[in-house]
């Protein structure tokens, strides 16, 4: 399995080369502050890394996934015009315009589509396959799915998978700049700026921040370790894990563990190491992901119609008097039964003998069409938004 | 001579919301059905009042969009192709989707008119062209576009261009937030934002010894774009979205006629040079919002488009009540949603014109018992005004 990293100083580099174990398979990621999310690098230090790398023989691949409206992104495109591609064995690119332009106008270079925002299902994924066709090298998958469902894809998927193993986990991504307002006056030179954010609304403290040229991104409280895991991750058949140390010192306190990990030389990262990492360390949604059931609870679904039999709902309740039932379908244009079916908002059920019925006018009517207001004998316990329904069988 | 506009295309977050949008003056609406939407807290429509619902819109000319716009899982996927079925049978005019997954399915499955949700954050020319070629014929671009921008991406690739023109604003890339998932368990690009961006933040600066500081910081003002629908004309953007399927009833109605109505001068007149600016300006004001920006559409939303403050209900307005019922010269029934008094002015707002002042001169329940104040969530009987139709909003001043 191909350990996929990021190097951004030549200091790094040479860590990095030190560190290399012999038959480590590796794959360097480099970018600059022009077109990566979060590189620093200008494009003057990347071209140095990048004449470092070349006579190491490093295989690089030029990391392209900020996102930009179309002035931004002409700006970035130049930025691409100007670098020299064919050192670099593939781009990773994410915004959908970036991969459209590797298709289009750049069909000799390999590419890394990143597909880390949504892209949840088998379908897109392989749609994503067709339609990049033999340029794509590999597709970069979401930390949200599970592995159950990584394990299907990685079998499914003609194309090698990637996914992330160690790092931070992006929550939010805005293009405006969020930090700088709230920055004393003359901190606010650089373009890169670092905070933490806590809320008293949220039972989580101190998410990462980071404010650059492309806006501001907010990370979890807690990073993602899947290191624990990787002889399973290889078994479902993943061909790429990216360790992502660009922050908290990570660089250097997890290389040389990482690639000796990567290497075989140790079976785990110490628990000193672990220990010097800033952060509670998590697996995320890679054993389960279950983001949706909560969704029941967030309505009440008996003040919502069931379609079969539905009559209308009651608008008023006048005590000993009536009920207001505003109708909504045309259940009662041929006639009006002699009992209704209700299901208040607290899920009682009531039968209700329909021994007359009238409009508002108290004009005694047989018949209601959709839309209509018409007034019924009052019932104990039953609310506004109660549901009415014709008495099915069933419930008899 | 009419002069061209683009279509108005409002939120319809229930059947009563829908036929509220369509009355006062929107084109069409955008609503959604029980899954595969990003509002799942929203009522949304059952299988017959979508039926209904596009009947009522198709019988007054006003098309509707449906929203399959979540970032579905694979299991979610299962269902769909019932649901395209029925769709296409209802013959909606369109579906809203940002997932490549749905966008296959559906091409698999049916025929339906396909729209790029603004979930998908289309941001460039290059990117319009790949979604033209994965099958969208309608881009909803990203909020953080501009005008001319988006008149460069119409004219580059000659697709649909939809814009936001009012509403709330995410303030991450939308599709590019996950907090509720990490933070409440909640996905909200399936529909369960928790809106963790509304809270108040404690910031700290690495580096800096400076005390925290409290703000607001990842809360968007409002986006309000009635002063620029001459440079959406300019540019040729097909359709002008409202936002909010979560919204009231108040807020469909009052947006829909604004735009509306200030679409149709223009139509008739050829430019928005009226005084009634100002009026349409304070209608805007009259519904419950945050302070409004213009975001990102004439230049990049800058530092005043955050909305420093915390969430609070400070309305100039407050919606009354619904005409259920006008019985001619003997009494209008009002579903009532805030309470009024025996006494009180309140606003009739028509579907064409200006709104009418009515003054509650009785108030009782539906059995003629006098009522000293109504209640929200009951009918009551309230003095007959001339031209009230059944759907006209009511509402009361409650600051001035």
């Amino acid at each position: 399995m191909k350990l996929v990293t990021y190097i951004q100083t030549p200091a790094e580099l040479e860590s990095f080369l030190k560190a290399k174990t012999p038959g480590l398979d590796f794959e360097i990621i480099v970018g600059c502050d022009a077109l990566s999310r979060y590189f620093k690098t200008t494009i003057d230090e990347l071209l140095i890394l990048i004449n470092l790398a070349q006579k190491a023989h490093l295989p690089l691949v030029l990391e392209w996934d900020a996102l930009y409206q179309e002035e931004r992104f002409q700006k970035a495109r130049a930025v691409i015009d100007h670098l020299p591609l064919h050192d670099f064995k593939a781009i990773r690119v994410q915004d959908p315009g970036a991969i459209h332009t590797m298709k289009t106008q750049f069909p000799w270079m390999k590419m890394q589509v990143i597909l880390e925002n949504g892209n949840h299902n088998l379908e897109g994924l392989k749609r994503w396959e067709e339609y990049l066709g033999e340029q794509c090298e590999r597709l970069i998958l979401s930390n949200e799915l599970s592995k159950e469902m990584l394990k299907d894809y990685a079998s499914e998927l003609k194309t090698p998978i990637e996914i992330q193993a160690f790092g931070r986990i992006l929550l939010f991504y805005a293009p405006r700049f969020l930090l700088s307002p709230l920055e004393k006056e003359e901190m606010k030179k650089s373009h890169y700026k670092e905070a933490r954010g806590s809320s008293e609304e949220s039972p989580h403290t101190g998410f990462p921040l980071i404010e650059n040229q492309h806006g501001t991104f907010m990370f979890n409280v807690k990073d993602l370790s899947l290191l624990d895991h990787l002889k399973e991750i290889e078994q479902m058949g993943i061909d790429c894990v990216r360790v992502d140390l660009r922050f908290d010192h990570c660089f250097d306190n997890y290389l040389g563990p990482v690639i000796d990990l990567f290497s075989g030389v140790i079976a785990e990262i110490s628990t000193e190491v672990k220990k010097l990492h800033p952060r509670p360390l998590i697996k995320g949604f890679y054993n389960i992901n279950k983001t949706d059931v909560l969704f029941t609870k967030l309505k009440n679904k008996r003040t919502q119609r069931q379609d079969h039999n539905y009559v209308g709902e009651i608008v008023d309740v006048e005590r000993d008097q009536q009920l207001a039932l505003l109708i909504k379908t045309e259940v009662l244009k041929e006639g009006i039964p002699q009992a209704l079916f209700m299901i208040t908002p607290e899920g009682k059920e009531k039968t209700i003998a329909l021994s007359w019925m009238k409009l508002s006018s108290k004009e005694e009517i047989k018949t209601a069409g959709k839309n209509d207001l018409v007034l019924i004998p009052f019932i104990n316990g039953v609310t506004v938004k109660t549901q009415v329904y014709l008495i099915h069988q069933d419930r008899v | 001579m009419s002069f061209w506009t683009p279509e108005l295309l409002a939120p319809a977050g229930s059947l009563e919301k829908l036929k509220v949008s369509v009355l006062y003056g929107a084109d069409a609406v955008y609503l959604g059905g029980q899954k595969f939407g990003l509002r799942q807290a929203a009522d949304n429509f059952t299988y017959e009042e979508l039926a209904e619902g596009v009947e009522f819109a198709h019988s007054r000319g006003a098309l509707v969009y449906v929203v399959l716009n979540s970032f579905l899982h694979d299991k979610d996927l299962v269902e769909l192709p019932e649901f395209l079925a029925l769709l296409s049978e209802l013959k909606v005019d369109a579906v809203i989707v940002s997932d490549l997954g749905v966008i296959s399915t559906i091409k698999k499955h049916s025929n339906l008119v396909i729209h790029l949700s603004t979930q998908a954050s289309c941001l460039n020319v290059e990117s319009a062209k790949l979604w033209q070629q994965m099958g969208a014929q309608r881009i909803v671009l990203g909020r953080e576009v501009t005008i001319v921008e988006a008149g460069k991406i119409k004219e580059a690739t000659g697709l649909e261009i939809e814009m936001f023109v009012h509403g709330s604003m995410c303030m991450a890339y939308s599709g590019n937030c996950v907090i509720s998932n990490y933070t409440q368990g909640r996905d909200s690009n399936r529909g369960g934002c928790a809106h963790s961006c509304r809270f108040e933040y404690s910031i700290e600066f690495d580096g800096q010894s400076e005390e925290a500081k409290k703000a607001y910081f990842m809360s968007s003002k409002d986006l309000e774009g009635i002063r620029l629908l001459p440079e959406f004309i300019d540019a040729k953007i097909d359709s002008l979205k409202v936002e909010g399927r979560n919204k009231s009833h108040h807020y469909a109605g009052t947006i829909s006629k604004v735009y509306s109505d200030a679409l149709k001068y223009y139509r008739q007149h050829g430019h928005f040079l009226s005084s009634e600016m100002m009026t349409w300006e304070e209608e805007l004001r009259k519904v419950s919002h945050r302070d409004y920006t213009t975001g990102s559409l004439s230049t990049y939303a800058g530092e005043d488009s955050i909305y420093n403050q915390r969430e609070h209900d400070d309305n100039e307005f407050v919606v009354s009540g619904i005409v259920l019922e006008a019985l001619r010269d003997h009494h209008l029934l009002v579903d009532v949603k805030s309470a009024f008094l025996p006494g009180d002015i309140l606003e009739v707002m028509p579907f064409n014109g200006p709104t009418t002042k009515l003054r509650v001169d009785f108030l009782k329940t539906l059995s003629g018992v006098d009522l000293v104040k109504s209640k929200p969530g009951s009918v009551v009987k309230i003095p007959y005004l001339f031209g009230a139709e059944k759907f006209n909003l009511i509402r009361k001043a409650v600051r001035v």
